[in-house]
């Protein structure tokens, strides 16, 4: 019962907005680029049905996580080296701590003119934009690897490879999580944005589509598709993130 | 003839940089790339230096900065005041945690378009954006901070007489501001990425705005110049953000990104 509760204070707010936006459509006080709640979700289940809200954001979505597996994959891969070896370390270091904190995505015009305006633009800054936040969280988790865990591997003969993968990466996972999950944020980020840029497919194109038409229920679709792949993808990554990490985290957060 | 120590030092630690912009002159020196898709880096200072002469760059920068800075500030008091309010008042936490928590992973920026509706294209939907970008971090982690206080260090103040005022402002403000910190380091460069982002989408001034310009006219030299100030505001920004921190919070040792 006080769990209800708790449920339903969570969504008054939320719920009041769109009693609240629903109600002045009924009244026509909103302004035409301002469709009711209802005719949103009118438009979004038909495009559902329809398939054709599959083909946008299958192709957004492709876009994404193709950027953000191979964005990640090189973030994880230089970070545990440059945990392991010394040499990258000192070469690494330098370059990321100083284009760490510049917003690549204003490199996107320049991208978009070196690797034309399809799909290879978009992936390449999206991996990019990802791969920063997962080089530095894999090497700050692996850096701080208790130093007796090291020394035991080695003292049972373990190999540098084997303690890369066997003490350096479980170790540095919880933060690789922690990366993950900035980086999914920002894939779905940078893919929108490229994609409002230049596109002939995808929610970002559908936005601009609509803007040109005047359609403004597309618009909203758009928007709330977007809203919804961002909540889900966060969602799934956690429930990844608990069976992973099942012998780490404080009992609290298990449950 | 001896280098003086810290220029060997800092040579010594940056030489990655160094060897790397010497591998792309020598690639475009020599015709592996297009040298007008990757022009020369004394092409690219050039044009660097006709910006800040005749005022363009300066003119885009102070305009990026100015919707970068006034969107912060105002996330910086919402953010505040939203995190105290949920860690103060139960009603409000039930009310308000949703919002924050189920609402972080949602791209913002995706509320664009809608926004540029209702304010219209300029510099005020560039600023609700970045407050409604930042405003998150920002609550997310005061309210963590102010909840993560030690119980002993408020009954101890207490029993001491202090008021609830006091316990405030002496106890309950600066042992958070460690999360404010971390919060704010977080939402900074979101910050200047929604105002660029925004510029590149649908503006005509600002950083962002000149990069596209810029390389839509071929001119790719000043483009990357463009950039170039974009990564110095960028590191800029961070760096002072750090310097404040371990001026403000000088007992926390340094302010982690990652939690």
């Amino acid at each position: 019962m006080a769990r209800l509760v708790n449920w339903g204070l969570g969504l008054l707010l939320p719920a009041a907005l769109i009693v609240l936006w629903q109600y002045e459509g009924w009244r026509n006080a909103l302004p035409r680029y301002l469709p009711m709640p209802s005719v949103i979700a009118d438009q979004w289940l038909e495009m559902l049905y329809s398939g054709e809200l599959f083909v946008h954001a299958g192709r957004s979505l492709f876009r994404a996580l193709t950027g953000f597996v191979i964005g990640s994959m090189f973030g994880l891969a230089l970070g545990l080296a440059a945990a392991a070896l010394r040499p990258i370390e000192d070469f690494c270091e330098p370059l990321i701590s100083l284009t760490y904190p510049i917003p690549k995505i204003a490199a996107l015009p320049i991208i978009f003119a070196w690797f034309g305006l399809g799909d290879e633009s978009k992936v390449i800054i999206i991996a990019v934009s990802v791969f920063y936040p997962l080089y530095v969280a894999t090497f700050a988790g692996a850096k701080v690897t208790t130093r007796e865990h090291i020394w035991a591997a080695r003292n049972m003969g373990a190999g540098r490879w084997r303690i890369v993968m066997h003490v350096l990466l479980p170790s540095a996972l919880p933060q690789i999580f922690n990366g993950l999950r900035v980086g999914l944020a920002l894939s779905f980020v940078v893919m929108f944005v490229a994609e409002l840029v230049s596109s002939s497919q995808g929610l970002g194109y559908l936005i601009t589509f609509a803007q040109d038409n005047e359609r403004f229920d597309l618009m909203f679709v758009a928007i709330v598709t977007i809203g919804i792949f961002g909540f889900i993808a966060d969602r799934l990554l956690l429930v990844v993130r608990r069976s992973f990490l099942a012998g780490y985290l404080p009992a609290a957060e298990r449950q | 003839m001896t280098v003086p120590q810290p220029i060997r030092h800092f040579l010594l630690r940056s030489y990655p940089i160094i060897v790397l912009l010497v591998l792309y002159e020598m690639m475009t020196r020599f015709g592996l790339v297009s040298q007008r898709l990757l022009p020369s880096l004394v092409l690219i200072a050039r044009q660097l230096w006709r910006g800040l002469e005749n005022g363009d760059l300066v003119h885009h920068t102070s305009v990026t900065l100015y919707r970068t800075g006034f969107g912060f500030s105002l996330a910086l008091v919402g953010g505040v005041v939203i995190g105290f309010a949920m860690a103060q008042s139960r009603l409000a936490e039930k009310l308000i945690d949703p919002i924050f928590t189920f609402g972080y992973p949602i791209p913002k920026i995706a509320l664009y378009p809608a926004i540029v509706l209702l304010l219209g294209l300029g510099s005020r939907s560039t600023i609700a954006l970045v407050f409604l970008e930042c405003i998150y971090p920002i609550a997310i982690h005061v309210h963590a901070g102010v909840r993560s206080v030690n119980r002993s260090l408020v009954w101890a103040a207490r029993s001491m007489g202090a008021s609830r005022a006091r316990i405030f402002a002496r106890v309950l403000v600066p042992a958070s501001l460690p999360f404010l910190f971390t919060g704010l380091r977080i939402a900074l460069p979101l910050a200047l990425i929604v105002t660029i982002v925004t510029e590149i989408i649908g503006e005509s001034e600002g950083l962002g705005y000149y990069i596209t310009f810029s390389s839509a006219s071929f001119e790719y030299a000043r483009a990357l110049a463009a950039f170039v100030v974009v990564g110095v505001v960028g590191f800029c920004l961070d760096r002072a953000l750090i310097y404040a921190g371990g001026r403000i919070v000088f007992w926390q040792k340094s302010i982690s990104i990652m939690e």
